[in-house]
């Protein structure tokens, strides 16, 4: 988007993804790009849980398509996916938009050589950190902080709003006591035939562990 | 003579554009539009009102407030819900400053490179490092404004259907006043730089088309007027356009019923409205010679420099009428049909 003049054809340093994989073609290119990078990571929400494009796969593709389009015939869509999907990644930068505090740490750790300091941990944690009053436990409010990996500095909470997982899932999230928590407050976390909790996992299509480099 | 390009280069999106041209006449062009298709409308169906603003400010990484505020306008449409006078002002501030924003990144970093014949943003050092810092200083500023608000200046969190679920204390909205202040020379000496281009000479009369409210200088909500004298409400908006789909492009291409295509964006506003635009702008546009009707496509990047001039003004005043109340989103849902237009 921001050049003219052509495509490079590498090789590169570093190569940074963003996207979900939606097109036969781009799991061919990825996996060029892939041949000619020393590192690559995935960069946001989508290019690493499948993110909202991902979202289409909760009904059948005809159907989703229907809505959109009276004429299918030209329209070509394979079922979303995250791009490790068709590549090694060598890590993950978070968020939705995606995190500076990742990507710094990405791009100075290949320049120094170490491995990067990715944060292992939810939301939840730097949510205490900053001292906020639980919305989940003292006010009832859908919070996905508990689930989802820290990186946005408990951003929804501290603005009074319940966090929907921007960020992702974080390993190893008990996503299934969340969900029957949820269960237990009553139908106002109920999305219309959906799983409980897969209502407010917007940004997460699947549960995975992350990898680092 | 056939001219083919695959992928056009800075813009928002990917898409590609054909011309067949036969002794100086044109032929044939397809504008093709081949971004896969996210399916949006699809999945947005039998999700929770609450989800929707946050789901559509996805569409766009660039202009994710709009999306946002269409939908909360909707979904509030739908539900009868009044928002708060306070959170229809903040809406109009989180929308100015985003649209500055998109203006600046259009015409420093897509547009700017074209007119010196320059690759991209790293061609344009060491000559236009005044230029480039002075995109920096801007942006940094009404990106705040949109933090400020919204809680981040991407895909807001702040913002939600009934109104907002926290506000700034109010130090810091004096301090982003005085942020604004302070470039708003920055805007006008960036209208001066894009009237100094060389733009290609080019008359198109097409039909412009814009939301009105008189005496404001309609955002987030008005009538659909266009320069043709039509005239009517948002929610008419199917009675007049029609969206067709189109063989070899994913995206759907929206024309005027029984007429052609037309034009919306700055050159369009500045074509209806200009009359309505904050008296700073009015004059930048003076001092620089712009007259409306103007009817050359390309200075859409002159419309744009000088809404940088009217939404930076706007917004520091309207900041001045924000009272700060403690945010309240007493939302009861109900069926209901809303339809909107930003
Ligand atoms: S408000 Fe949400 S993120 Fe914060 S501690 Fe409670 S559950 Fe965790
Ligand atoms: S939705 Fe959750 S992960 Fe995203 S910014 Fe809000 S609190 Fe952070």
């Amino acid at each position: 988007m921001v050049t003219s003049g052509g495509t490079p054809e590498g090789p590169f340093d570093v190569s940074l993804i963003e996207g979900t994989v939606t097109k036969s073609w781009q799991a061919d290119e990825l996996k060029r790009i892939r041949e000619k990078s020393t590192y690559l990571f995935a960069i946001g929400s989508c290019a690493i849980n499948g993110g909202i494009p991902a979202l289409k796969s909760t009904h059948p593709e005809l159907e989703v398509g229907k809505k959109v389009y009276q004429d299918l015939s030209t329209i070509h869509s394979i079922r979303p996916s995250s791009i490790d999907a068709y590549v090694h990644v060598d890590g993950f930068i978070r968020g939705c938009p995606p995190g500076e505090r990742d990507l710094c740490e990405a791009l100075t750790s290949v320049l120094s050589g170490k491995q990067p300091d990715f944060l292992e941990y939810s939301v939840c944690i730097e949510c205490k950190l900053k001292g906020n009053i639980c919305l989940l436990v003292a006010h009832n409010m859908p919070c996905m902080g508990p689930v989802t990996n820290a990186g946005c500095e408990a951003l929804c909470p501290s603005h009074n709003r319940a966090c929907y997982s921007c960020w992702g899932p974080m390993r190893q999230a008990n996503a299934f006591a969340l969900a029957k928590k949820f269960e237990a407050y009553g139908d106002i976390f109920r999305g219309h035939n959906q799983e409980v909790y897969s209502i407010r996992f917007c940004h997460c299509r699947v549960q995975k562990g992350s990898r680092v480099l | 003579m056939k001219i083919s390009i695959d992928y056009i280069a800075r813009v928002e999106g990917e898409g590609a554009i054909k011309f067949d041209i036969e002794d100086g006449v044109l032929k044939d062009l397809k504008l093709n539009i081949w971004e896969p298709p996210r399916f949006f409308e699809g999945f947005l169906c039998n999700r929770r009102y609450d989800e929707v603003p946050d789901i559509v400010a996805r569409i766009c990484g660039i202009c994710p407030v709009s999306h946002m505020t269409t939908a909360i306008r909707a979904l509030e449409k739908a539900l009868g819900f009044t928002p708060a006078p306070d959170s229809i002002t903040l809406r109009k501030v989180m929308a100015l400053s985003q649209i500055v924003s998109s203006h600046l990144v259009h015409l420093y970093m897509l547009a700017l490179p074209d007119y010196y014949r320059l690759y991209s943003i790293p061609d344009m050092f060491p000559r236009f490092e005044p230029e480039i810092r002075r995109l920096n200083r801007m942006k940094k500023v009404v990106n705040e404004v949109t933090a400020l608000f919204g809680g981040r200046a991407l895909h807001p969190v702040s913002m939600v259907v009934g109104g907002f679920t926290s506000l700034p204390p109010r130090d810091k909205i004096e301090k982003i006043k005085y942020e604004l202040e302070n470039i708003k020379d920055d805007a006008k000496e960036t209208l001066r730089m894009v009237s100094d281009l060389l733009f290609p000479d080019l008359t198109h009369n097409t039909e412009y088309v814009a939301i009105s409210s008189p005496p404001h200088y309609a955002i987030n909500e008005g009538f659909i007027i266009s320069q043709n004298g039509v005239k009517i409400g948002e929610d008419e908006y199917y009675s007049i356009f029609k969206e067709d789909e189109v063989s070899y492009s994913n995206a759907k291409r929206t024309v005027i019923k029984g007429k052609d295509s037309f034009m919306v964006g700055a050159l369009a506003r500045l074509n209806l409205k200009f009359d309505l635009l904050h008296e700073d702008a009015k004059e930048a546009a003076e001092e620089i010679g712009f007259k409306v009707p103007d009817y050359n496509p390309f200075h859409n990047n002159l419309a744009q420099a000088i809404e940088i001039v009217h939404g930076i003004s706007e917004c520091r005043e309207l900041l001045d009428k924000v009272i700060l109340r403690k945010p309240e989103i007493g939302i009861k849902v109900r069926e209901g049909e809303g339809r909107v237009l930003q």
